[in-house]
């Protein structure tokens, strides 16, 4: 579990999250991120259908336009689609864009009833190449495995006893109940408490 | 973890909270100030083999907190890494870091979940007729799952 250091032209792991900026020596010598190349293998979720809808979210990315292209091709509607809906979107991220993914799939979700989730999480490997202002100085290689996300929502049922699965839960209109419904409460477990107010989200109390 | 943390507390111009009879467009800005206060989000009772991340404690604190749960004797053969917000980093590293130091046996299962949250917005000067305001927001939240698959 030791940290190790991002050393020139080799690779280097940054197993420490708290550090999700670059070491040091790069900001120091003004380095310039050229080329940045993720291994784009297949996801971790099986049952991929071959027509899905992929979302990469970023850390800068736009909520608002992820999901304004997301729904529309959910629904069916543009002119793009034909009138047909996809039935599958994956959504991607990695590093500080996995909040904004999450917050992405919980928002479409509301706007998208009857969604089935799977959630995987896993190490992802980036290769950046940075390049130095100073000419002459060597480019700098850098290997970083950081943390990423993969949720795949559908709308055809999927296996309910894949790791990282979430069943569809029955939305109903927020401004007819106490508004709690459509949220959970934190913790998501609490028994009594959940069966006041949450009565179906239940199925989403982790056991 | 256990600990209540202070609310946090930042002077904010505050818009006034849009009136459901309003149009959903412009909000007029208040003059009057605001100290925003975000309240803390519900009690959490929880199982022992729950853990809940935050930012202010040391991360490895927390891992080593979650491993000692793992092992021994009397480990549990599951525990459950809740993160919200910010902390939802911190609780997929400590998930993976977990599995990577268990060499595959572990396996994780990740659900997520919005949580409400509530802000309080009191008036900054008394002398200004204001009533405090409370204003609702939604936050991600993520429940790992890490646990020795059963032996098939």
């Amino acid at each position: 579990m030791a940290e190790a250091m991002a050393q020139k032209v080799c690779s280097s792991t940054s197993l420490n999250p708290a550090i999700q900026s670059l070491p040091p020596i790069l900001c120091l010598n003004n380095f310039r991120r050229v080329r940045r190349t993720e291994d784009g293998g297949p996801y971790p979720i099986p049952g991929l259908a071959t027509d899905f809808l992929h979302m990469r979210v970023r850390e800068g990315s736009k909520i608002r336009n992820l999901l304004r292209f997301a729904t529309a091709r959910m629904r069916g509607e543009g002119k793009d689609s034909h009138g047909r809906s996809t039935r599958q979107v994956v959504f991607t991220g990695s590093e500080r864009g996995v909040t904004k993914t999450i917050t992405c799939v919980e928002i479409l979700k509301r706007k998208v009833e009857d969604l089935h989730q799977v959630s995987k999480l896993y190490y992802k490997t980036v290769d950046e190449v940075w390049e130095a202002s100073q000419h002459g100085a060597p480019d700098v290689t850098m290997q970083r495995t950081v943390p990423a996300i993969c949720i795949l929502l559908s709308k055809d049922p999927l296996n309910p006893h894949e790791p990282g699965y979430q069943p569809p839960h029955s939305v109903s209109t927020p401004t007819e109940d106490t508004g709690m419904c459509g949220a959970t409460l934190w913790p998501p477990h609490c028994p009594t408490v959940a069966k006041r107010f949450c009565r179906e989200d239940e199925s989403k109390c982790v056991t | 973890m256990s600990e209540p943390r202070k609310p946090g507390m930042s002077s904010l111009h505050a818009v006034a909270p849009v009136q459901p009879s309003d149009s959903p467009c412009a909000v007029d800005i208040d003059p009057v100030e605001y100290t925003l206060r975000k309240r803390l989000p519900r009690k959490l009772p929880k199982r022992r083999n729950d853990v809940y991340v935050n930012m202010k404690t040391d991360f490895r604190a927390q891992l080593a907190r979650c491993q000692k749960l793992l092992d021994g004797g009397s480990g549990h053969r599951e525990i459950c890494v809740h993160g919200l917000g910010l902390a939802i980093n911190r609780a997929i590293n400590i998930a993976l870091q977990l599995q990577a130091s268990s060499q595959g046996a572990l396996q994780l299962a990740a659900n997520t979940s919005t949580v409400e949250l509530v802000d309080d917005l009191e008036p900054e000067d008394p002398d200004e007729v204001a009533e405090p305001l409370t204003r609702t927001r939604n936050n991600s939240a993520i429940h790992i799952k890490v646990f020795y698959p059963d032996p098939k």
